[in-house]
């Protein structure tokens, strides 16, 4: 295998670790609020939106040309102006999602652990680790997802099963059909973070060639799974309307586990090893607009060069780290604005520029994906 | 050698990030500055809040440092308490118990939820009690040098625990609270230990149970009586270890369930809630002379626990307040849950209730001869 790419289970552990830091933040509590009782049951109807976005990328990721991410395949189908104005226009969104990442990142460390700090130094030294991965091999940043998400998911693990004392099931009980059905608007929140997995789209060219184009379907029923039991372990200890009124419900649960009286609280441990998530997101966030803005500016490929080089377009990742760090600061807003943003605006983003930009590419393309059939 | 700064830059900055030593983060802590609190006490007074905390005995029998400071609102209260004892850091990490003066029960319980929602400290988790009168007078008037009120509470939770009482965290309350619904809280009150022989500089109050708390979306809704208390207790399903004493037998209450189901009519109305409870007993003591047959005791028994379920009942519907967790109950059998779910808070006060008791004594076999 080239050096360069890196495995599709490397691929889906960078994915799975970057969608857990919105997944956390969004569930339970948006999805218990928008759905009520039914939230745990929101992973069904999301399988919906979540499977046929994976369909369209792959749709497109066949006509991607060996090494090409989505950045060289709308440069190449949508002509000179359009082609470089829609890759600018995602990269421009991908450094403004990863600098609200990384704000909404500190203040939930800040809030939850670290009452009396300051953001700014998390988030500065969050972007300070981020360019140093993005500043590297692409597997060496897959390798650490593979790591981390081992340590994420039995972080979860651990939390989900030292709670099980403080579950009562009749919390989600009664379920009567109108609850069943309620569960739909709480598809919307699962759905937009399963959708951010489209911005790994651009990193495509860095990934091995899949077999089937089922390959992401695990990484989303995974995610939606997750987002599944997270639901219902919260709802089953805090009942569905405490579940909403509470800041990090998720996080409120963790404090109450103690393993004994030798380690009487664990949450500033599993909070801490969250902030792994963020840092995977938004370095992941920071290459894709990298790849994004590559065929652009016609840049070569950036990896290979020492760490300190800036030469072949580097120091477009200097630039791009420091336009996130100064979005971040757009976010330094008091805490019922940032909870705006993250439940409304930025899925809302996410859903136009992913569901609706790639769904729009797919349907106005089909004539020369056709083209491209039948010449091949 | 470039793999070696590398490391060496990630660790400079990972400790940035670490909550003591040298690190940047203005809010770390120093292990032997920390005082920890172990009961916190809330009382409302007019227009302020009178927060009373306790740190517990130290290590090594240290007097447990008490204070009280008054102020309009929680936070304004812990920075007051921080001034008091300015060589500590006092940390609320480890508060095992919050207790609740009936004013504040009343009308603080919203603020404290949210209080504890928000910080990085309190548990959701932490044993909530109301206490009948002050919840000061129960933090600080019952200290004495070799114990303190976090020693008193935990002796009592042990009791309870084996005498059947249940003391809820914050969170059960919170729950219900949000779900619409009531929930109970252990009440206790200060009273003078008698029992004991102090000297007149350790005459303390002992902080003993007094049944239970309702709460609601209003506040505090009422204190139960003993007996009603005791259905309470046999409706929510913890009455192990209940004493209690029919024809002359004193008897452990062994185990006990209820079963709520809801009535409906053909057409799906409502119609009333049955109430089956079983509880088993175990016989203590008996009377030397003329103990009950065991058929009479059994008989006995079930009409003294109707009667305490019955109590616990009419107060619910008396308060329109399911603070026994009916409404749940009714909804599983429900045929259109919605419905019922939506008419509950109207039609529960007048809904008509039977109750059931199924009351069975064990180790009666002596009662016979």
């Amino acid at each position: 295998m080239d050096e360069k790419r890196i495995t599709r289970k490397q691929f889906a552990a960078a994915i799975t670790v970057s969608l857990l830091s919105p997944l956390l933040r969004l569930l339970p509590q948006t999805a218990v609020g928008l759905a009520g009782k039914g939230a745990w049951l929101s992973p069904l109807p999301a399988l919906i939106p979540v499977l046929l976005l994976a369909l369209i990328l792959e749709s497109l990721r066949r006509h991607m040309r060996p090494g090409e991410g989505m950045g060289g395949l709308l440069r190449r189908w949508l002509g000179p102006v359009m082609g470089r104005v829609v890759p600018a226009l995602y990269a421009a969104w991908f450094l403004f999602y990863g600098g609200f990442i990384l704000r909404s990142g500190a203040e939930r460390l800040v809030s939850t652990v670290y009452a009396s700090s300051g953001q700014g130094l998390f988030a500065a030294v969050t972007i300070a680790l981020c360019l140093t991965v993005t500043l590297g091999q692409m597997r060496a940043a897959a390798r650490t997802a593979v790591i981390l998400r081992a340590v994420l998911l039995g972080a979860l693990a651990v939390v989900i099963v030292l709670s099980v004392s403080n579950m009562d099931a009749d919390r989600l009980a009664p379920f009567s059909w109108q609850d069943a059905a309620s569960a739909v608007p709480g598809a919307l929140p699962l759905a937009s973070v399963c959708g951010v997995a489209a911005c790994f789209s651009f990193l495509s060219g860095y990934v091995e060639k899949p077999k089937n184009g089922r390959w992401l379907w695990g990484t989303h029923l995974l995610l939606l799974a997750l987002g599944g039991v997270i639901c219902a372990s919260v709802m089953s200890v805090f009942g569905p309307a405490l579940t909403a009124r509470l800041t990090y419900p998720f996080f409120i649960m963790i404090r109450s586990i103690s393993l004994g009286d030798m380690v009487p609280r664990i949450e500033a441990v599993v909070i801490a090893v969250w902030v792994g998530a963020d840092f995977m997101l938004v370095a992941m966030l920071l290459r894709c607009a990298h790849e994004a803005l590559r065929p652009v500016f016609g840049l070569p490929d950036p990896e290979g060069l020492p760490m300190g080089s800036l030469r072949g377009g580097r120091f477009l990742l200097w630039l791009e780290a420091g336009a996130v760090f100064a979005c971040s600061f757009l976010f330094d807003l008091p805490p019922w604005q940032l909870k705006l943003w993250s439940d409304r605006y930025i899925p809302l983003g996410n859903d136009i520029m992913l569901y609706g930009g790639f769904t729009l590419l797919w349907l106005a393309t089909i004539p020369k994906r056709k083209k491209e059939k039948s010449k091949s | 050698m470039r793999r070696l700064l590398l490391l060496l830059y990630v660790w400079a900055l990972a400790l940035c990030l670490s909550g003591c030593g040298m690190s940047l983060a203005s809010d770390r802590h120093d292990a032997e500055k920390l005082l920890l609190i172990q009961t916190m006490g809330l009382d409302r007074e007019d227009e302020h809040l009178v927060m009373s905390v306790s740190s517990g005995l130290g290590p090594d029998k240290e007097p447990a440092l008490v204070m009280s400071a008054e102020a309009g609102g929680i936070e304004d209260a812990i920075a007051r308490l921080q001034n008091y004892s300015p060589e500590n850091q006092l940390f609320y990490a480890h508060v095992q118990y919050l207790l609740l003066g009936e004013r504040s029960a009343d009308q603080d319980l919203d603020s404290v939820i949210q209080w504890v929602d928000r910080s990085p400290t309190l548990r959701m988790d932490t044993d909530m009690l109301v206490v009948k009168g002050s919840a000061r007078d129960a933090v600080v008037d019952a200290s004495e040098q070799a114990t303190d009120i976090t020693q008193r509470l935990a002796s009592l939770e042990r009791q309870a625990r084996s005498t059947g009482w249940t003391i809820n965290t914050l969170r059960q309350v919170a729950a219900a609270l949000a779900e619409g619904d009531g929930a109970l809280c252990l009440a206790v009150q200060t009273a003078p230990s008698e029992g004991r022989v102090f000297t007149d500089e350790q005459r303390s109050d002992a902080v003993v149970p007094a049944g239970y708390a309702v709460l609601d979306q209003r506040g505090l809704v009422r204190f139960l009586s003993p007996e009603a208390s005791l259905g309470a207790e046999v409706l929510t399903g913890g009455p192990s270890g209940l004493l209690v004493t029919v024809d002359g037998c004193t008897m452990e209450l062994l185990d006990g369930e209820a079963e709520v189901t809801g009535r409906f009519s053909d057409g799906g109305a409502p119609e009333g809630i049955n109430v089956r409870c079983t509880v088993r007993t175990g016989v203590l003591e008996k009377p030397l002379r003329d103990a009950p047959s065991p058929e009479a005791l059994d008989a006995a028994l079930s009409d003294t626990v109707r009667s305490w379920v019955s109590q616990a009942l009419a107060c619910a519907q008396e308060d329109r307040c399911d603070f026994l967790g009916l409404r749940q109950a009714a909804l599983k059998n429900a045929p259109d849950k919605e419905a019922l779910d939506q008419a509950w808070r109207e039609l529960f006060p007048s809904l008509p209730i039977t109750v059931t008791v199924d009351g069975r004594v064990d180790r009666s076999y002596d009662l016979a001869e």
